[in-house]
């Protein structure tokens, strides 16, 4: 009799795991063909020299590529631009999102309004954000915005076609795309505080900045660092809107390490350097997410 | 009363916000429908004769994006169909089955959902063209599942992460087999986590361009890249880029507005669930 | 800092879009008293709660607390402590912190900080637990929390919106006596709104029975429990709840289900309508009696309730004996008539009988 009973969660458990097993198959092949495959592919091809326009010269690099990349003065010029880049758009995003979730919080009628109107930017594709801002918006002597700053007084500028203020005009696109993300989240984080909280602080004698200090923002850390991350990754990816807006020009200063790779691969047409380059890039996002998933698990 | 003084600040910021946010898309539509005389006036003109001339001409004729169009839907679709078919029952392992490598599964798709999009699109340029599959609908629909693949697990893994398990008890107690419990008690639970898959993955997969850009040619070329077709060296046509820009996001557009309950669902549970909690 | 603890209430209403919550509450509340505000659920009572804590606004009417007019004071400067009923503890500051927070935000020196969290936590026994946060605490633990965030302030007055409603039955009784002995100790004007009439009747000084946004009755635990002054504050006090049965009152007598029952002093000569209300507890099993016949017999540890059919009525009979009784067997019920309650049918309002003026 017992025998016969344990015989049946035996086979319960392993039916199961078959089961799971079954279930699980197919997404893991795509998976494993469709990323880890290529991965091992770009790692392999970034250990050779490979250029499509002059195929003579390829051949087996080793770690030539890597050594020639920390001696590039281009490369550690992107890698500068960045950080820039993912720093000042997932500051800016957070401090504005979450401005706005405050300033929203307590009123209903914007808050509906505002939801939908959020929902615009983040569901249009970033290469058409970043062709409209390119012409509609910034191209001087036409664009609506440089008109509009011309209007104050402050002048046209080249805003696409100037180093710096082409970098600053990047992180201005990507942050008004993204923003309503933040926005969003942070809307929905609020909203989802016990109100009792706040009343007991009130009694407490805790004004709005305390409120906000003690209560809010504590409460809150677990969605900003949510946000900050899933941005973070976001922004160390960014191409098509930078593509499409300056194509990383002028010259280089709006190109990120994203983009120096694509141009390496695709325009100079040296494979070998730019799948070091996106390996380097793919650590270093590792490395970021780990650092931040790190800090999750402290806060 | 400080009170009426902070709603009326509130709500201008709210105005000037809303502004801000939806001006792109209102200056693509007052734009789209200018001449090319008004659309070059400068200073910006707000009143104006409308037109349909570039919508001619960015739909008929020899830049038409309509071929673009067809690409779109078709990879967009295809996309999405494949990816829900392969993560809800993927999801379902995740989330309730004990299963002995659940953990080193769950980093292994976190892991890659952080791979940059430019380390991959470099190998499938290589592989592609080796098998002879740019510029083919197979070839793109297999790349897009990347990006859509494990974003689609984790999110059904936290919509079934909710569920409670009393309701699956119930049915093996009712001697239901897994599979008939999956089909008839867990999938009409999330179906609200379906549709917010399937908005997610539509909406990346039709708004993709690096992929797009490198992978496809002149036989499937997705709208995204259509858009270049009205910038060359020489000028931009900025009255049916305009035309183009807003048909090819026309559907995005309604499905974001439609379905935004859904999306702003979507976008707060994965983050309130956390990136990746394995 | 805090002062004796009188508070008045005038004429205060209160609107919800059309619907009134309040329809003009007179209270007065006096220092150092254990104050309960019973009712039902939306009759009115957290409102009130709410509006002396200066949570809510009113519509009309004023709010004084020591003869001050606080009516349009924020809450932070009423001095007052709140216990809610979901105690709304800071769910990411430990049990110390949440208890001292309040002396926090008025400045108050660290070593006093530290020296009053330890007496407030002492006196509620949960001074081992102050590393702790409110998420690894039992619902009991948190309730002391709660009220150990209140009592540090010393402040004028207490104010507890059903504390014990997310306790379970044992828990809730312990709790009971433990409030009681802190009103005692600390002395500080306390108003404490429950639904459940147990807990009003057993902890309050006076209480106020709150129907549908206002005040029916005012008094003390025994004055509503033995002079209800209407039908709707019969109905809600008791355990089981007072047997409400039509009858006839006319000339000094009372007519119940075919049986007459001399009333002296009740009532003209014109016949009316009225309601006979009578506790269970006043119910006695007697030979001679009115007839009625068991439906079901109820055996507790400590007695039995019968449920009983008097002619066309049911009403429930306590009586202390244990006797399990099968349905349909026949009894006779007795009793004083001066424990009879009678209220006017139509305005549901009490009447006087002279019976009362002698009696219990």
């Amino acid at each position: 009799m017992r025998g016969v009973a344990r015989k049946r969660v035996v086979d319960a458990t392993s039916q199961e795991r078959r089961f799971a097993a079954l279930l699980v198959a197919p997404s893991l092949a795509v998976l494993l063909l469709t990323t880890t495959a290529p991965l091992l592919y770009l790692v392999w091809n970034s250990l050779y020299r490979i250029n499509l326009s002059m195929p003579f010269l390829d051949g087996f690099a080793g770690l030539d590529n890597y050594a020639a990349m920390l001696g590039d003065a281009r490369f550690w010029h992107s890698l500068q631009l960045t950080g820039i880049y993912t720093v000042s758009t997932v500051v800016l995003q957070v401090v504005i999102g979450l401005a706005l979730a405050l300033l929203v919080i307590r009123i209903p009628a914007g808050q509906g309004l505002l939801r939908i109107v959020a929902i615009l930017p983040i569901v249009l594709a970033p290469v058409v954000v970043g062709l409209f801002w390119r012409t509609l918006v910034l191209t001087p002597q036409f664009g609506i915005l440089d008109f509009a700053i011309r209007s104050l007084g402050l002048g046209s500028h080249n805003w696409l076609g100037s180093p710096g203020l082409a970098l600053a005009s990047v992180i201005l696109i990507h942050t008004w795309q993204w923003t309503p993300f933040a926005f969003l989240v942070f809307l929905a984080s609020l909203a989802s505080l016990p109100p009792d909280l706040y009343e007991a602080a009130r009694i407490d004698r805790a004004g709005p900045l305390r409120q906000f200090r003690y209560i809010t923002l504590p409460l809150l850390r677990p969605a900003i660092v949510i946000v900050v991350i899933m941005r973070a990754m976001v922004a160390l990816s960014a191409f098509a809107a930078i593509y499409a807006a300056t194509g990383g020009g002028p010259g280089t200063a709006t190109e990120i390490l994203n983009l120096y790779a694509y141009r390496t691969s695709f325009t100079e047409l040296s494979f070998g350097y730019g799948s070091a380059l996106a390996v380097a890039l793919l650590l270093i996002t590792l490395a970021v997410s780990v650092g931040l998933f790190r800090i999750r698990r402290v806060t | 009363m400080t009170r009426g003084v902070g709603r009326a600040v509130g709500l201008a910021v709210a105005g000037l916000v809303l502004l801000v946010w939806s001006f792109p898309v209102l200056w693509g539509l007052v734009t789209s429908l200018k001449t090319e005389r008004d659309v070059l006036a400068y200073p910006p003109s707000v009143v104006f004769t409308p037109t349909l001339d570039n919508y001619r001409s960015a739909l008929v004729g020899r830049q038409s994006i309509l071929p673009n169009l067809w690409a779109s839907t078709m990879v967009a679709t295809a996309t999405t169909a494949v990816t829900v078919l392969l993560a809800v029952p993927a999801a379902y392992a995740f989330a309730r089955l004990r299963m002995r490598a659940r953990k080193a599964l769950g980093l292994y798709t976190l892991f890659t959902q952080m791979v940059p999009p430019v380390g991959l699109v470099i190998p499938y340029f290589l592989i592609l063209n080796r098998l002879g599959w740019l510029d083919t609908y197979g070839g793109l629909i297999l790349v897009y599942l990347t990006a859509s693949l494990p974003f689609a697990i984790w999110l059904m893994v936290s919509y079934m992460e909710d569920l409670p398990l009393e309701m699956e008890e119930a049915a093996f107690l009712d001697r239901a087999s897994r599979l008939r419990t999956l089909w008839h008690v867990i999938l009409p639970q999330v179906r609200g986590g379906i549709a917010v898959t399937v908005i997610f993955v539509f909406l990346n997969a039709w708004n993709e361009f690096l992929f797009a850009v490198v992978l496809s040619g002149r036989e499937v070329r997705p709208v995204t890249v259509a858009m270049y077709n009205f910038i060359s060296v020489e000028q931009t046509l900025w009255g049916p880029l305009a035309a183009a820009a807003m048909v090819a996001m026309l559907p995005v557009i309604v499905l974001g507005v439609a379905g935004q309950r859904h999306i702003v669902k979507g976008l707060t549970v994965g983050a309130v669930k956390g990136g990746g909690r394995r | 800092m805090s002062g004796p603890g009188r508070v008045t209430l005038r004429g205060v209403v209160k609107r919800h879009g059309a619907v009134a919550a309040l329809k003009g509450v007179n209270l007065d509340i006096r220092p150092g008293e254990f104050f309960a505000l019973l009712g039902p659920s939306g009759s009115g009572k957290t409102t009130t709660l709410r509006i002396i804590a200066g949570l809510e606004t009113v519509d009309e009417g004023s709010v004084h607390i020591d003869g001050a007019d606080v009516t349009r004071l924020p809450p932070g400067d009423r001095d007052v402590a709140m216990v809610f009923q979901s105690y709304a503890l800071y769910p990411h500051m430990t049990v110390f912190d949440n208890i001292a927070f309040p002396l926090r935000m008025v400045g108050t020196p660290k070593a006093e900080i530290a020296a009053r969290v330890a007496e407030a936590a002492g006196r509620l026994q949960i001074g081992h637990l102050v590393d702790r946060r409110p998420g690894q605490l039992s619902g009991g633990q948190q309730q002391r929390t709660a009220l150990a965030r209140a009592i540090v302030r010393r402040p004028t007055l207490f104010l507890l919106d059903e504390p014990l409603s997310n306790l379970d039955a044992r828990l809730r009784l312990d709790t009971r006596v433990e409030i009681k002995t802190l009103h005692q100790t600390l002395g500080v004007t306390t108003i404490y709104v429950t639904h459940d009439q147990e807990e009003a009747m057993t902890l309050a000084d006076r209480m106020a029975v709150f129907v549908d946004g206002e005040i029916v009755q005012v008094g003390t635990p025994e004055e509503v429990f033995d002079r209800p002054n209407s039908v709707k504050v019969a109905a809600f006090l008791g355990n089981p709840p007072m047997n409400l049965v039509r009858g006839m009152l006319a000339g000094g007598r009372l007519v119940l289900e075919g049986h007459a029952i001399p009333m002296p002093g009740a009532g003209g000569n014109e016949p009316r309508e009225v309601t006979v209300g009578i506790r269970p507890g006043d119910l006695r099993l007697e030979r001679g009696g009115i007839p009625a016949t068991v439906y079901l017999s109820e055996v507790l540890g400590e007695g039995t309730i019968l449920n009983l059919r008097l002619g066309e009525s049911l009403v429930k009979a306590r009586i202390p004996a244990k006797r399990r009784m099968a349905t349909g067997a026949p009894v006779e019920i007795g009793f004083d008539p001066a424990c009879l309650h009678l209220f006017d049918r139509t305005s549901g309002l009490r009447i006087a009988t002279a019976l009362e003026k002698t009696g219990a």
